[in-house]
């Protein structure tokens, strides 16, 4: 890690001041961001640690208007809220699988959305791309993480916020404040897909601050993830859902997947086979099967396919029954 | 490896020492930082709102299991490293420095963290327990660590002590299933889960009985 | 012979640790925790390039950096780097901060060279050479009878290759040491070390002193599973950068990415397999081919046919190929887990070809020359009962229609362990009462210190608190390296010879203050001395009869206390998700035949702890090396993956000891129960899915792949 400068503001106007400078960075929970100063994949001269900021912490509103989320929230205050247990469940099961204790009490919203992709060519300082002398590492490489939608271009990282998923799904904005004001953004908006190297994944400016995010009511909502293990992974691929029901029929669909591209997944494709539909778990496969047509996988990741497949079907049925079929007991 | 920089800098400008701190490579900053003991700077910018910005060699007091501890270190130093390297708590553990195995975990104003991960600057002004400060008699979670045989090597029973502790401390009427959610924050090579989690469970038990 | 009490009163029985209470209140101080007046923090530079030839470097930048002490080239100009992780240069300085700045600011131009770093690249035409002289050497090969022909004569045939990836040992408290210099002539360390004795006389030979001026603390280690036994390079650098500081201490321990790259790994293994058996069940003919890598070390010995060596006829070929990346060590039961996978994977298959159910089909291929077919077959039957056999087991793929699938799959092992002598451990029976139990060996987390006080007690009547069991210091009697299973073997003889002797030497020294008793009327139990069936002197009492000086012997190793060989049989139940891959291990059952057991809460520990380390290598780890950088991928514990507490099912333990004189000698358990597990859980994931998943380790990604692969092909 190389030295740097370090700064705890109490509000956000003295933060944005002290992000204004080259080469800063805001500090949150740490947990990404000091990974990669550890890794020399990030040297900021100056760190603003955020999480004394007293507007940026907390959780209000209710599950008919809608709820806030301060962005250095850390994640373990989503947990422990019985409201959004219940309101979203879609944020409630992505954010209680996320790493272990430890990380939810230490990381926040914030810093949760704004981390940056785990791919490891990325984090072994080749670059987000991944590549040497004009070749993709990953590629060639080992790609068993890596993304398999869009693979015809450069960026074959995946997008590695799980909030991110279920907040889009949720139909969730985020605030962000700059040293030219503030502007609301739609979640999904807060990503791209970097076309060269050098070009971030990020649409929230160097000196900006994500603030809040917004959550609106929503509809009957969930999560699930597949991984290797039990105990703290990162999922191999996760889905959150977020159906809007007239009766029986399903009049909106949000379906998003976590682990199979450069950016949190929408699947228009398995939304449009949910529309219009009575659910049904036959319904849920249709869509799952609907969500991996365009799926190209890499050289080591076929098996994402039917995962995918699954997970998407996984979520869509415990969004709408609760318990699945596959659940023992 | 290549090095990134982050993206490219926007707002407003720098000013000079910065500029020089970002030009310059590890020695120079170093020579500067170093140069500049316990330089604790206003920035202009800053001044309306009194941050500091610490830069340099700075001088901490850090509530350390209940004593106040003053040191030196740099804003980059973690919390873990500060503990160990320089107050001599080496309860907590290095392992895997990067937020993933438990072994330097902390209780930080009552919050289990990984302090690998944590700036000791952060801290300032805040409770930090580390293992050493836990009670060891009977009923007590090291105590049933040790009575379970929830240690082999012992390297990582620090943190998975910790853990146990915090969690029970917040849940004393957790179930084993929740105890194994509870420490899924950390590692064991040598394979010590049965006895950690016989531990736990008559840590919990000699709690209720208390 | 010597010969262990009849009726212990402390031997077998469940002893808590007598070091655990530090240990799980922080207090223990390892070799990475000890903090001399003076301290230096030391870095390592090591290569970031998998092949390269250093061009030049320049050190003078991080010399004049703040805080730096010393800075030391290994790797000069011309100096060929092989792997990731290669040494390159070494930074002392008051900081850590600061040494870690200085590594960086050394600069240093690279002629990269092509590698190799899988067994592909290794293996392929006209592949760089990882050293002169080709990449891939023939291993050991064995030919039996006429496996061909009796091939062609077998009733059923089956023919695939079985792959094991690479690991490393992944020790939590990383390779390196804390070392300092009084003037020239005396150097101190705390070593993380599997042999703190020898580790003195590399010490010793690098500050070019006498192995007596070096002394070397190993009060606690964090793991070491066979990675553990030398001082290394870096052990050695930091000693000399210590002498450049003037005698500063340096601590020097490797961060995770260089452990995990160059602090040795278990080599990988695949083999091609033929096996065949005739109508009646028994294994006629095996034809292994097989290839490994160990990086620039030694790949695995693949010994095939494994437990079923009574095979009429077989052939194996290895090589080992050379790759660009750390060499390998010792790791656990050395060849054994590898062994056991490929042989019990190959074994199982068989059986079900046969339609047979793989337990008789075990039963019936027992090698009927083998000291441990006995075993075997009187483990197996109490394994099948705990798991469920009878009952659980359905044929491989006939598990049912859901989602999720259950399956059961055995596997056998066998391993040597035993003692040897030549070590020593010493006794004083001091007149205040104190005993201090002395020897250069270490406890790397077997509970080593409470077994040599243990038998201590055992034999004084005392209880294991009463004893001092000083161990973990070099400049004691020489003990033994903790390896091979072997240190409990080794050192538990001397140190009953040793505390028999001096006990008799008590007995003569005090006899005659007790009623003029004789020697051979005394005896110690329950604290007391005891003359001709009455007590008559406490413990202490009885010491202070020894006035103004003390007992001390020095024990060797004697006959009839320990042995070796052991056989052992594990069984996993395992459900499998089939639309995921996700595999959760539901329960294991580990037979295991050790001998006479010392201390039966250590010695479950360890069971469950070689179980716990086999189930990693049955689910989660892998070596992920870049064939294009040639960079280890993972050298991390995010995505080098090992077991949490959610991860870990039930486990079931069974000591097997038949009261016959095997069973009541002591025989080492450090690695026998690792090895079998992988392969049980490998076999219990094909029986609950209907097909062979033939690449470790059972991850979603292998489940899926081999579920897909069986689908074009028709087969499910
Ligand atoms: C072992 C392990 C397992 C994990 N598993 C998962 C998982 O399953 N799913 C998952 O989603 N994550 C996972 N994570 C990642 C973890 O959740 C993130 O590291 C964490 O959420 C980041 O939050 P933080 O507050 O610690 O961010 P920091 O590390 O403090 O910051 C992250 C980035 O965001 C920027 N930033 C932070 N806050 C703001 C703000 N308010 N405005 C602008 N920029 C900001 C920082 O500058 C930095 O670039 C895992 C991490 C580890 C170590
Ligand atoms: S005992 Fe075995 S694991 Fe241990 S060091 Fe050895 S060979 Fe290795
Ligand atoms: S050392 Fe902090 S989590 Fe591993
Ligand atoms: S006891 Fe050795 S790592 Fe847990």
């Amino acid at each position: 890690m190389k030295a740097f400068e370090y700064a705890a503001p109490t509000t956000v106007d003295a933060a944005l001041k002290l992000l204004g400078g080259p080469n800063a960075a805001a500090l949150a929970g740490g947990t990404d961001l000091l990974g990669r100063a550890k890794d020399y994949v990030t040297s900021p001269d100056r760190v603003v640690y955020v999480k004394e900021i007293k507007e940026l912490g907390g959780i209000t509103g209710d599950a008919k208007s809608g709820m806030t989320l301060g962005a250095a929230t850390p994640l373990s205050e989503i947990v422990h809220h019985s409201g959004i247990r219940e309101a979203y469940p879609a944020l409630w099961q992505a954010t209680s699988e996320i790493g272990s204790i430890q990380i939810r009490n230490m990381s926040t919203v914030g810093g949760n959305l704004l981390q940056r992709p785990r791919c490891w060519y990325f984090r072994a300082g080749f670059g987000l791309l991944g590549m040497k002398d004009g070749q993709s590492l990953v590629r060639a490489g080992d790609n068993r993480y890596h993304a398999i939608f869009q693979t015809d271009g450069d960026a074959l990282f995946v997008s590695p916020s799980s909030l991110a998923v279920a907040l889009i799904a949720l139909d969730a904005s985020a605030k962000v404040r700059g040293p030219k004001g503030e502007r609301t953004v739609k979640v999904e908006e807060l990503y791209r897909v970097p076309r060269r190297e050098g070009e971030s994944e990020l649409t929230v400016e160097p000196g900006e601050l994500l603030t809040h995010v917004m959550i609106p009511a929503a509809g009957k909502n969930g999560a699930y993830e597949a991984r290797q293990k039990q105990a703290q992974d990162w999922p191999l691929v996760m889905s959150a859902v977020n159906l809007t029901m007239q009766g029986d029929t399903i009049s909106k669909a949000r379906v998003v997947i976590y682990g199979v591209a450069p950016i949190p997944w929408r699947s228009e494709a398995a939304e449009r086979v949910l529309v219009g539909k009575k659910f049904s778990p036959e319904v849920a496969a249709e869509a799952g099967t609907a969500a991996v047509e365009a799926a190209r996988p890499l050289s080591m990741n076929a098996y994402k396919v039917p995962m995918t497949r699954t997970v998407v079907k996984r979520a869509l049925i415990r969004a709408v029954q609760g318990k699945g079929y596959w659940e023992e007991g | 490896m290549t090095e990134q920089k982050p993206r490219d800098p926007g707002g407003l400008g720098g000013q000079s020492r910065r500029d020089f701190l970002r030009g310059s490579g590890v020695a120079a900053a170093t020579a500067v930082l170093t140069g500049q003991a316990a330089g604790v700077l206003d920035e202009a910018q800053a001044a309306e709102e009194s941050t500091k910005v610490l830069s340099g060699t700075v001088e901490i007091t850090l509530k350390v299991n209940g004593q106040e501890r003053s040191c030196e270190v740099e804003p980059r130093s973690t919390l873990l490293d500060t503990l160990r390297n320089r107050l001599d708590v080496t309860g907590p553990k290095r392992v895997c420095d990067r937020g993933s195995c438990g072994a330097c975990s902390a209780i930080v104003d009552g919050e289990l963290v990984y302090s690998c991960t944590t700036l000791a600057v952060s801290c300032q002004g805040k409770t930090i327990e580390t293992l050493e400060s836990f009670e060891t008699g009977e009923g007590s979670v090291p105590h049933a660590f040790h009575q379970n045989d929830g240690l082999m090597c012992g390297y990582c029973t620090p943190g998975f002590v910790t853990a146990c502790k915090a969690y029970l401390d917040k849940h004393p009427n957790a179930t084993e299933e929740e105890i194994r959610k509870g420490i899924d924050g950390n590692i064991c090579r040598c394979g010590t889960y049965v006895g950690v989690l016989a531990a736990a469970k008559a840590a919990a038990q000699a709690k209720k009985g208390a | 012979m010597a010969e262990w009490p009849a009726s212990p009163s402390v031997i077998g029985k469940r002893i808590p640790r007598l070091d655990g209470l530090l240990k799980a209140s922080g207090k223990a101080k390892y070799p990475s925790d000890v903090h001399p007046k003076g301290l230096l923090f030391g870095a390592m530079l090591y290569s970031p390039h998998a092949h390269a030839k250093v061009k030049s470097i320049d050190t003078k930048t991080a010399e004049k950096l703040p805080g730096v002490k010393a800075v030391l080239v290994i790797a000069g100009p011309g100096t060929t780097l092989r792997y990731h992780g290669d040494d390159i240069a070494a930074v002392a300085a008051e900081t850590e901060e600061q040494a870690r700045d200085a590594i960086r600011a050394i600069k240093i131009e690279y002629d990269v060279l092509p590698h190799v770093v899988t067994e592909a690249q290794s293996m392929a035409e006209g592949a760089p050479e990882v050293f002169k002289g080709g990449n891939v050497k023939k291993g050991r090969g064995q030919t039996k009878g006429k496996p061909e022909d009796a091939m062609a004569s077998a009733a059923a045939t089956i023919e695939a290759t079985y792959t094991v990836p690479m690991i490393t040992h992944v020790c939590l408290e990383t390779h390196g040491l804390t070392v300092g210099l009084e003037g020239e002539k005396k150097a101190t360390a705390w070593a993380s070390t599997q042999n703190v004795y020898g580790i003195a006389g590399d010490l010793a030979q690098a500050l070019e002193l006498d192995r007596g001026d070096v002394t070397v603390y190993t009060e606690f280690m964090g793991g070491g599973f066979g990675s553990k036994f030398n001082a290394d390079v870096w052990g050695t650098t930091a000693a000399k950068l210590s002498k450049m500081a003037g005698g500063r201490p340096v601590k020097m321990f490797l961060d995770r990415e260089q452990e995990h790259c160059a602090a040795g790994n278990r080599p990988s293994a695949t083999a091609h397999i033929k096996m065949g058996a005739d109508r009646e069940g028994k294994i006629v003919s095996v034809i292994a081919e097989g290839h490994s890598t160990g990086g620039v070390g030694n790949g695995t010995n693949m010994i095939l046919p494994y437990v079923y060596r009574g095979v009429p006829h077989y052939s194996v070929g290895q090589a080992n190929a050379l790759t660009n990346r750390g060499g390998s060590r010792a790791m656990r039961a050395p060849n054994h887990p590898q062994s056991c996978i490929l042989t019990e994977a190959a074994v199982d298959d068989l059986a079900e070809k046969l339609g047979m159910d793989p337990l008789e089909f075990r039963l019936k291929n027992l090698d009927p020359g083998s000291p441990m077919t006995p075993i075997y077959q009187a483990e197996i039957p109490i394994g099948a009962e705990l798991i469920g056999w009878r009952e659980k087991r359905k044929p491989r793929g006939k598990t049912g229609t859901g989602p999720i699938r259950t399956g059961l799959g055995m596997a056998l092992h066998t391993w040597g362990g035993g003692g040897n002598p030549g070590k020593q451990v010493s006794c004083t029976i001091h007149p205040d009462g104190s005993v201090d139990i002395k020897t250069a060996t270490q406890d790397i987390g077997t509970g080593a210190r409470t077994i040599l006080a243990m038998i201590a007690a055992e034999i004084l009547g005392l209880q294991p608190t009463e004893i001092n069991s000083l161990i973990g210091n070099s400049s004691y009697p020489p003990g033994q390296p903790s390896g091979g299973s072997t240190t409990t073997p080794t050192m538990a003889p001397p140190c009953y010879d040793a505390v028999t002797k001096a006990r008799d030497a008590l007995f003569k020294k005090v006899a005659s203050a007790f009623n003029n008793a004789r020697p051979e009327d005394l005896s110690l139990k329950q604290g007391q001395l005891w003359a001709g069936g009455e007590p008559v002197a406490s413990w202490k009492e009885a010491c202070r009869k020894l006035g103004t000086s003390p007992i001390s012997v020095t024990g060797e190793f004697v006959d009839g206390l320990s042995s070796t060989g052991v056989g052992g049989c594990q069984f996993a139940e395992v459900s499998v998700d089939l639309e995921t891959g996700e595999v959760k291990v539901k329960k294991i059952v580990a037979i295991q035949d050790s001998g006479l057991i010392l201390d039966l809460l250590t010695w479950e520990s360890q069971v469950y702890g070689g179980v716990i380390m086999g189930l990693n290598y049955g689910l989660f780890e892998e070596v992920v090396m870049d064939p294009t950088s040639g960079r280890m991928l993972n050298p991390d514990m995010e995505w080098y993956k090992l077991a949490g507490a959610s991860d870990i099912p039930e486990i079931v333990v069974r000591a097997y000891s038949p009261p016959d004189e095997k069973g009541r000698q002591v025989i080492g358990v450090g690695e026998p129960p690792t090895i079998s597990t992988a392969a049980a859980i490998g076999n219990a994931v094909s029986n609950a899915i209907g097909v062979r998943v033939t690449e470790w380790p059972m991850s979603p990604r292998n489940v899926l792949n081999a579920l897909a692969t069986a689908s074009r092909e028709g087969r499910a």
